[in-house]
């Protein structure tokens, strides 16, 4: 049983990777991991700049930055994998021969994920780098608290992988135009997660769903990684210690794992029953 | 016992006999025009699943940078910037995704020869795409104008309403003039025209100035983003609807509509340009009205 | 319309395809049509018959305006297909098997609609003869059905319904019946039948590599393959070249490699097709008398071969191609 996992884990990382970093086209390639995420992280730059004129020491700057930077990670790994369904069913036409293999499934899925958070990490760090090197983002990578920042990224990164398998196995279930889903809740996070401005500025009626999503402490943790002491100038989670968003992360991550779990069963019965593997989107 | 009679009718019966064909003058151009808009129009209709998306996509997006000047305390007039420039993306997101994509789309169809062979214009045809998408699109952006000045009490301040119904429209003409140019410059990329739509999106968003002031761009990049249709017709539209808008804007709205009509004018004779290429190449070369690529 | 022209007329035509080499180096030149003279008067009923890869869709597309010769020219009705395109296009209309037209979200009828409004035809009249050809290919009950719920035929009889829609002067049918199932197939024959039958003044080229097709539609019919026309005439005429050889068909026991190689020294034996089948082998013959196949008989038996069926039949279209070529169309397909 192990056996399997490990596997299909193995050959589904591989796989993965043989398919996400299949970039006939350097170009594209540079368009896809730099010009996209800087261009975002651009608008608002200038954004702030049309407002506050030329000054970049106000704390709201890092913290639109650093959250749209490491927001990066939830397009692609989050997103990515439900499009790594679609791909496979849509594009490739291969789910049904991976259905049928002898691979498990989720693990399939999720060794595409990694693919897509080392595609993704290459992404994350133009950015960053293009920030603190020429956008005065106050970052000083002597001062990170790098344990912290590795275990937040690896638990988030966990997360959203068990959020995109949820995602994913839902998508599957979706006849027509079903590649907007990962859009619309990638898009929809953005603004729940504390990802560009701090949740307090939500109606306050929609402000208990922030604090039920993973990514919003996630992003605070790093953002207090990376920052230090600037970080607490914004006073969303003022009174939680370090500890405590930890805690927070690693009980939303371990119940959206066994909600991943769930969904991919329910959702993988129903496209079964449906006869939706091997379906296509008409245009 | 049952019979099977396999016989086939040896007579269409009474076919009526063929309609006279007028294919010339302007109705005739006009009829070609509304005849491809239709599809634009009443497709939307049909899957309102799409409609949804394509508006509550940019409308989530406006939502985000509404929240972000709020972050910034900025004046509120930059709030109105930000929902502006939502509506807009769903112009820009239908001349990238269903102008500039579609010859192609119309090729792997087998369209694209039915086209050509028929005695219709390609330029008539063209034309129709772009008016029955931005009538469409049009629907979409109020949604997100409407819904987004609802919701966060927009304070719009229109100056002049001669100016601003001409600044959109020349706007209008030129973007989807630049659209009709994609098309034939798309097909001539074949599969890749789907990424470069893509990667495109966001550095467009950016460098066209669709939620600040491009007057931040400082004067020659500002002068060099103007290339873009949105770039400046934005840019009036703002000095034109908001009481805070001059201070902020790049030139005189005189002035820019003066180069809106020069890129209006300038783009749709590109297209007809390319387009006249297009066809040329097609025929010549014999790859381009081929499925196989 | 230059009323004494001829329908369709092509003087040297060719065309070269220049494939864009992948790699660095020479671009390929593909020959797809050469040399190729041809005259459809009007009215007529127009075959090409040619293995898949002979050049048809090349000369439809050439005449239909939507490719340029490399070589020659070519008229219909009179006018250069070249250079002056905007003439011939109203004039004509086309229709490919296995491709689809129009737009999924579309009716039936809207789509056909589209298609006539760039003919310049009012809707009115549009929409009587939408229906009225939409009742006589059976389609009728899908008019309000959206393009992308309907099976591959029925699309097909859609595209054959925008093609006949404008009634042109001159309609190419491009392997009309590719892909459909018998019954399809045969409705699509007949009605295109019927519909010449009832416009003589009407001219219908035809491309089509199954020959019972061509045999039973065209007045005349050229033969095409690797680009050049073979031969030209009406099928009686075409099979009247065959008069003088003795045509059979044989089904013996699976024959071994070495045993064809010995037929070709054997007196009388024109032309052998041998097509392998489950279980037995197949050989179509053209022999230059009917005695000639005693000797065959001779030579199979004593290679041990079992003779299963002999059976003396008329010559087809197919026979004149393989006289002609030296293969079957399958073959020729294949190369
Ligand atoms: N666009 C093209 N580019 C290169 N070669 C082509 C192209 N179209 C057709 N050909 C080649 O020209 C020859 C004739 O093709 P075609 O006219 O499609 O034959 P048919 O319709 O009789 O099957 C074939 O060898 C084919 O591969
Ligand atoms: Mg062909």
């Amino acid at each position: 049983m192990l056996q399997t996992f490990n596997r299909s884990f193995r050959t589904a990382a591989w796989l993965g990777w043989q398919v996400e970093s299949n970039w006939t086209d350097p170009l594209l390639f540079f368009a896809f991991s730099v010009l996209k995420p800087v261009s975002s992280v651009l608008i608002l730059v200038f954004m702030y700049h049309a407002v506050a004129g030329a000054g970049s020491d106000a704390p709201i700057y890092a913290y639109i930055f650093l959250g749209n930077a490491f927001y990066i990670y939830v397009g692609a790994v989050m997103a990515g994998t439900s499009y790594a369904i679609l791909d496979d069913r849509e594009r490739y036409r291969t789910l049904k021969y991976l259905y049928i293999a002898p691979i498990a499934m989720p693990m399939y899925l999720l060794g595409r994920a990694v693919a897509r958070f080392v595609v993704g990490t290459l992404a994350v760090v133009i950015t960053l780098l293009v920030g603190i090197f020429f956008l005065n983002v106050p970052v000083n990578l002597l001062t990170v608290d790098w344990p912290l920042f590795g275990l937040t990224l690896a638990l988030g990164i966990i997360c959203l992988s068990f959020m995109g398998l949820a995602l994913g196995a839902w998508t599957l279930t979706i006849r027509n135009e079903p590649w907007f889903l990962g859009d619309a809740v990638a898009a929809s996070l953005y603004l729940f997660s504390g990802a560009i401005f701090p949740i307090t500025l939500l109606p306050g009626w929609l402000q208990p769903l922030a604090y039920g999503l993973p990514v919003t402490y996630w992003l605070e943790l790093l953002r207090r990684a990376t920052l230090g002491p600037n970080a607490a100038a914004f006073p969303t989670f003022a009174a939680w210690s370090n500890g405590q968003l930890l805690a927070a992360l690693t009980g939303l991550t371990l119940a959206f794992g066994l909600l991943a779990a769930l969904a991919f069963r329910f959702f993988d019965r129903l496209a079964r029953e449906r006869g939706l593997i091997d379906a296509q989107s008409n245009f | 016992m049952s019979i099977v009679d396999r016989q086939l009718p040896t007579e269409n019966r009474q076919l009526p006999a063929a309609p006279r064909q007028v294919i010339h003058g302007w109705r005739y151009f006009l009829r070609t025009v509304w005849a491809r808009a239709y599809p634009r129009i009443i497709g939307q209709q049909r899957e309102p699943a799409w409609v949804f998306f394509e508006t509550f996509l940019p409308f989530l997006a406006t939502v985000g940078y509404v929240y972000v000047y709020r972050a910034m305390e900025a004046p509120e007039e930059f709030v109105g910037f930000a929902v502006m420039g939502g509506a807009m993306t769903a112009f820009w997101l239908n001349v990238m995704w269903s102008m500039a994509t579609q010859l192609y789309w119309d090729k792997e169809q087998g369209n694209l020869p039915l086209y050509i062979m028929s005695p219709a214009s390609l330029m008539a045809i063209l034309l129709g795409m772009a008016l029955g998408g931005m009538l469409a699109t049009s629907l979409r952006a109020a949604i997100i104008l409407v819904l987004g000045t609802w919701l966060f009490q927009v304070p719009f301040a229109i100056s002049n309403y001669l100016q601003l119904f001409a600044v959109f429209l020349l706007t209008m003409t030129a973007l989807y003039g630049l659209g009709m140019l994609f098309g034939s410059l798309f097909l001539l990329f074949g599969r890749n025209a789907w990424q470069i739509s893509q990667m495109m999106q966001e550095p467009i968003y950016f460098i066209s100035g669709f939620y600040f002031p491009i007057e931040t761009f400082g004067f020659a990049v500002a002068l060099a983003a103007a290339i873009l249709p949105l770039t400046l017709g934005m840019d009036a539209m703002r000095q034109l609807t908001f009481a805070n808008g001059p201070a902020l804007g790049f030139l005189s709205v005189e002035i820019e509509i003066g180069i809106l009509l020069l890129l209006a004018v300038g783009f749709v004779s590109a297209a007809k340009l390319a387009l006249d290429r297009m066809e040329w190449r097609a025929r010549y070369e014999g790859t381009l009205s081929d499925r196989r690529k | 319309m230059a009323h004494e022209a001829l329908a369709i007329q092509t003087e040297n035509l060719g065309r070269v395809y220049t494939i864009k080499a992948i790699k660095k180096g020479e671009a390929k030149q593909r020959v797809a049509l050469n040399d190729v003279n041809l005259e459809v008067g009007r009215g007529e009923f127009f075959g090409l018959l040619g293995p898949n890869g002979a050049g048809k869709t090349t000369l439809i597309k050439i005449l239909t305006t939507l490719l340029a010769p490399t070589h020659g020219r070519a008229t219909v009705a009179g006018y250069d297909v070249a250079r002056q395109a905007a003439q011939v296009r109203p004039l004509i209309n086309m229709v490919s098997g296995g491709e689809s037209s129009g737009y999924g979200l579309l009716t039936v009828r809207e789509n056909l609609w589209m298609f006539g409004q760039f003919y310049g035809l009012d809707s009115k009249s549009t929409y009587r003869r939408v229906d009225a050809l939409l009742e006589i290919v059976g389609l009728s009950d899908r008019a309000h059905t959206k393009t992308s719920d309907l099976s591959t035929g029925l699309r097909q009889k859609m595209n054959i319904v925008r093609g006949f829609l404008t009634d042109p002067q001159i309609i190419f049918l491009d392997e009309p019946t590719l892909g459909l199932d018998v019954g399809a197939s045969r409705e699509v024959r007949s009605f295109v039948r019927n519909w010449v039958d009832e416009r003589p003044d009407r001219t219908l080229l035809l491309t089509t590599h199954y020959m019972a097709e061509a045999e039973e539609l065209c007045q005349r019919v050229a033969i095409i393959n690797a680009g050049k026309v073979l031969a030209c005439d009406s099928p009686a005429n075409l099979k009247r070249r065959l008069q003088r050889e003795a045509i059979f068909r044989l089904d013996v026991s699976p024959l071994r490699n070495g045993a064809l190689s010995t037929f070709e020294t054997l007196p009388g034996v024109r032309k052998f097709v041998h097509t392998p089948q489950d279980g037995k082998s197949e050989l179509d013959l053209i022999l230059a008398e009917d005695g000639a196949i005693a000797s065959v008989v001779t030579t199979l038996t004593s290679h041990g071969a079992q003779i299963l069926n002999l059976q003396k039949r008329e010559p087809t279209l197919e026979d004149v191609f393989v006289d002609l070529v030296g293969l079957s169309m399958e073959q020729a397909a294949a190369s």
